[in-house]
């Protein structure tokens, strides 16, 4: 049995400090590792960046995060993810990491992922150059996602992303803004391994439940949407135990 | 009253919230209401909950606002999710 705690958007600065550690304090007890869907902090500044290691660093287990689009507003997210390595924190972009968690092998592959829509609404690498670039980006970025879940050998694959794969967990955000919030090619990658679970963030008025064409399990985990400090989740179970009650 | 509060208008606070330094909120909606703009969604911290308030009169003196944002709960689950 492996248990993740997950949550995205946290968006920390100077004025979160200290909010979450309440509950991250009881993190170790639930839960086998943290893993955080993007949008680390509010502008993506290295001063940010600091706080967020202050709160998400020294929590007792392994923390895993991808970054999101606020995390490149500032155009400093090198330098973000480098003040998260150094407070141990591993940044995933495109690559992968493996887990020793109670005998499992638990592997996560993570990308901050794009825009571009789902099937019947998508966008087309077609016309004006901005256009080839913006659907382009998310081709090379799901591209990394699907080669780096095919190359991990593990008991257990999470995909970890910040923009969406599926429409489902969307539902709640106004239609006209689905193509901003994810891509169904990121779904076509999490469908080419056998992925057990994927996590996403970015969609705060979304939802939280869906599946991949595919029929991989899709969480929000965006924190307004899970409107508490992270979920868990529990995989290979053969049982649930822990003080936490199944639902 | 707030009689210039058109579509336009409403683009215009929507990209301020998202594009000022001091706010960068992409999840909070707007209402428009008969006489005020309604603020929804959740942030953070009151801080900042207050700061977009404080943005908003300060850029458009003329918008009469109502403030239903919310500050997300950060408290530890009680619950687990199996997977399968």
């Amino acid at each position: 049995m492996i248990r993740i705690a997950a949550v995205g958007d946290v968006h920390v600065d100077k004025d979160v400090l200290g909010r979450f550690r309440p509950a991250l304090e009881e993190l170790p007890a639930v839960a086998d590792a943290l893993l955080i869907a993007g949008d680390l902090t509010r502008h993506g500044t290295v001063e940010e960046a600091k706080c967020m290691a202050t709160e998400f660093g020294d929590v007792g287990v392994p923390v895993v995060v991808v970054l999101g689009n606020h995390d490149h507003q500032s155009d400093q997210q090198d330098a973000v993810s480098d003040v998260l390595r150094e407070a141990g924190i591993t940044v995933l972009e495109g690559d992968t990491t493996v887990l020793e968690l109670h005998g499992h092998r638990l592997g996560i592959a993570g990308v901050k992922g794009f825009g571009g829509g789902f099937a019947g609404a998508c966008a087309s690498k077609f016309g004006e150059r901005e256009m080839k670039t913006f659907v382009g980006t998310t081709e090379a970025i799901a591209d990394r996602l699907g080669a780096a879940l095919r190359g991990l050998e593990c008991d257990a694959l999470v995909a970890l992303t910040h923009y969406s794969p599926v429409p489902e967990t969307l539902a709640g955000e106004p239609l006209e803004i689905y193509p901003f919030l994810g891509s169904y090619l990121l779904a076509q990658a999490i469908d080419s391994a056998p992925t057990a679970l994927a996590l996403h963030g970015h969609a705060h008025h979304g939802s939280e439940r869906g599946r991949t064409p595919g029929g991989v399990p899709v969480r929000n985990v965006a924190h307004p949407v899970i409107k508490q400090a992270y979920n868990v989740y529990q995989l290979l179970s053969e049982d649930v135990d822990a003080g936490l009650a199944s639902v | 009253m707030t009689p210039q509060l058109d579509e336009y208008r409403e683009a215009e606070i929507q990209r301020l919230l998202t594009e000022h330094g001091a706010i960068a909120e992409q999840g909070i909606t707007l209402q428009r209401r008969e006489h005020l703009l309604v603020l929804g969604g959740e942030v953070e911290s009151a801080e900042r909950r207050d700061e977009i308030c404080r943005q908003i009169t300060a850029n458009f003196p003329d918008v009469e606002i109502a403030c239903d944002i919310g500050i997300v709960r950060a408290a530890a689950p009680s619950e687990v999710e199996e997977i399968s």
